[in-house]
Parts: structure tokens; C-alpha cells; sequence
């Protein structure tokens, strides 16, 4: 099943079959509220990532609260090397002055949101030599530097994640400062829920608009220059997922894969209802039930 | 199945309670933590050749992805 998986996506790298979820309950990782009554669901993990060093130490890992959040390959990819690489094909934009130069750039997926497919908004600073930007905290009067992203509704931008800072000692007043000098990356994660592009029913538009909003103030280790607050515009294609041929997927205007899921859903319906029949049953009791429950949900409006 | 959006703003073709949408729990452990090695394990690739995951990496970096199926 997974050689024909890897064919027809396409899929370069190695898949693993954890048949009987031993791996996974090695890891410690799967869902228990996916008991025995939960049918071909059964024995699933909680779907996440560890990036490992050459000895298989842990050195990145994500799991998030709902499944639907995953990681684009390209932050996993980032998290081994230890260094964020812009994508020259995804959307870009740049600004800041001649000692500041400023480049905003979606790192994923070419550039593109999905929904619930985590993506890097890298804010990448340039600095002359001898300036620094400021982090947090600094005294009253000073500007740290902020950055902030916003769009339409159904973009959720999580906190940013900022580079270590290295301390700015000033003899004369006794204050150490965090400061960020030379090239740094300011990075937010950014995903698209339903309301902008949902996985079941076809893209509303096939773009979305990203303002990122940025607040800094250079220094040196005399003056500084006027502090500045700047706004760059991405222009970000929307995009549906990729879903097998299945009947709960159809029509949904998602892209329906050449990978045909429905010859190995039977067999794993099968294997499930051979191994605990009983669960299975009560997993279509409860199936039939929930459907119910949400019909009249959806009466009620 | 029903197509409902849940709390996260997220939409699926499942009703909402479905036991394949149930999320992770907040401070449920997620395995191994970072400075941690991952335990050993072997598992058949997609042409059911048997992987050792830490003698065939052969020193290499790597990144070890747990999805929930290749079915749906």
C-alpha cells in the first residue's frame, strides 16, 4: 500500500509501517482517546515531528493541539540544518533603509497557504557593520524591535520566534541591553484555518493579502537613527489539499490525488473488524449517533 | 459524513466528537524531548525491507515524521 502511496505522490523519502502501533506506543505517542470502538482509526498516533542531530538526538520537535496543524517540510528541513533558507519562488517583499535592509518572505509550500499547514513568515534583517536592533526588554524611551503580522480572517500568526540576543554592555550608564547585530531572522508561524481556505469546499479566492508590520529603531554604539515602523504587503497564493480518492473526501473541491484510498480502506476496515469486532461495531454506533447529533445541530442552525 | 468546523476554526469531513478529530491534550507527554536520543526500532519501508532506523541512517541528520495513516 505504501509503495503505490509513494509512487503516486510522488514521495522521496523512506515510508515506514507501523502495523501494530508498537512504534508508536515505544515513543509514548498515541491517541488513547482513538480506543478499540474507534475502527480503522484505531492505533493512530498524534501526528508530529522530531528532527535529530547524527547520533538521533533530539534537537526540534513539534507536536501541536489539534492534528490538523502540521509542519511544512521545508521548517523540519531548516530545524536540521540550523539555518532558515529563503525560498526564491515564494512571495517576497522587501523595504528598510540602506543600513537596514529588510526582506519578508514565506518560507513552505512555495509560499503558498493551506489549511492548517504551518509556513514561516521570515523577516530577515540586514544590518551595516556596527549597528544593532534591539530585543526586549530595554528601558522606557527605547524601541525594541516588534513585528507583527496580520490578514484576513482565517490567518492565525502565532507568536514570533526571535534569535538569541547578545548583550550590549554601556559602561557609562551601567545598563546591559539584548541586541541583535549583522543578518538575523525574526520568524512567524502562520497557518490558514477554514474560514480562509478550508479543505472541504473549493478556495472562496485563490490569493490572500499579508501585512507585516514591523517596528525597529538602529544604533550604533554612539547615536541611533529615527526610530521607523514599516509595513510590507505579501501577495500569498491560497491553496487546496491533497486528498485521496475516498468517499469522505469527494466533491469537496480539494485536489483528488491519483492515489486511491478506497481498495485500502476496505482491507483496513477488514482487519479491524476481524481483530475487534465488537469495537467496530461500536464505532458504527457511535458514527451513526454523532451524525445524528450534528443534523440536528445543523437544524438548529 | 457531515462537514462541521471545530473550535480551532478548522473544517473536516466528520462530525464534530468524531474520535478521529480528537486533539492532543494539553501536557499530554509527545515522546521523546529534545537532547533525548530516540529508542531504537525497525520497521518494513513501502517494499517491506526491514529499516533499523539508527544503523541505516549511517551518521546522517535526520527527521522522523509519525503520521496517522496513508489511507485517508
Amino acid at each position: 500500500m505504501l509503495r503505490e502511496f509513494a509512487e503516486k505522490q510522488a514521495i522521496p523519502f523512506p515510508l515506514l509501517s507501523d502495523v501494530d502501533s508498537a512504534v508508536i506506543d515505544r515513543f509514548g505517542i498515541r491517541n488513547e482517546e482513538v480506543g478499540p470502538d474507534a475502527g480503522p482509526l484505531h492505533g493512530i498516533p498524534y501526528p508530529g515531528c522530531y528532527v535529530t542531530d547524527e547520533h538521533g538526538v533530539v534537537v526540534a520537535k513539534s507536536f501541536h493541539d489539534s492534528y490538523k496543524k502540521r509542519d511544512s517540510p521545508e521548517i523540519l528541513i531548516d530545524a536540521a540544518l540550523g539555518r532558515v533558507t529563503l525560498d526564491p519562488k515564494a512571495p517576497r517583499a522587501e523595504g528598510g533603509e540602506s543600513a537596514v535592509r529588510i526582506t519578508a518572505s514565506l518560507r513552505g509550500g512555495r509560499g503558498t497557504l493551506r489549511q492548517g499547514i504551518r509556513r514561516h513568515l521570515v523577516v530577515r534583517f540586514e544590518l551595516a557593520p556596527g549597528l544593532h536592533l534591539y530585543g526586549e526588554p530595554v528601558p522606557e524611551g527605547m524601541m525594541p524591535t516588534r513585528v507583527e503580522v496580520r490578514g484576513p480572517e482565517g490567518l492565525v500568526a502565532e507568536p514570533p520566534l526571535l534569535p538569541p540576543t547578545t548583550p550590549l554592555r554601556l559602561e557609562g550608564v551601567g545598563l546591559e541591553l539584548p541586541v541583535w547585530s549583522g543578518s538575523f531572522d525574526i520568524v512567524v508561524p502562520l497557518y490558514a484555518t477554514g474560514a480562509l481556505a478550508s479543505e472541504t469546499r473549493p478556495l472562496d479566492s485563490d490569493r490572500a493579502s499579508l501585512e507585516v508590520r514591523i517596528r525597529y529603531q538602529a544604533c550604533d554604539d554612539e547615536t541611533c537613527l529615527l526610530p521607523k515602523e514599516e509595513k510590507l504587503s505579501l501577495d500569498v497564493p491560497l491553496d487546496v489539499i491533497d486528498v485521496p480518492r475516498l468517499g469522505m473526501h469527494e466533491g469537496h473541491g480539494q485536489r483528488e490525488a491519483a492515489f486511491d484510498g478506497r481498495p485500502h480502506m476496505r482491507r483496513l476496515v477488514l482487519r479491524k473488524l476481524r481483530r475487534k469486532p465488537l469495537g467496530f461495531l461500536r464505532f458504527v454506533a457511535k458514527s451513526i449517533r454523532l451524525e445524528w447529533q450534528a443534523l440536528r445541530r445543523r437544524r438548529r442552525g | 459524513m457531515t462537514i462541521e468546523r471545530d473550535h480551532f476554526g478548522f473544517d473536516a469531513p466528520a462530525p464534530l466528537g468524531h474520535p478521529g478529530r480528537a486533539g492532543l491534550p494539553d501536557g499530554r507527554p509527545t515522546g521523546p524531548e529534545p537532547g533525548e536520543r530516540l529508542p531504537d526500532f525497525v520497521l518494513p519501508d513501502a517494499s517491506g525491507r526491514p529499516v533499523d532506523y539508527h544503523a541505516d541512517r549511517a551518521g546522517a541528520k535526520s527527521v522522523v515524521v509519525f503520521y496517522r495513516s496513508a489511507v485517508w
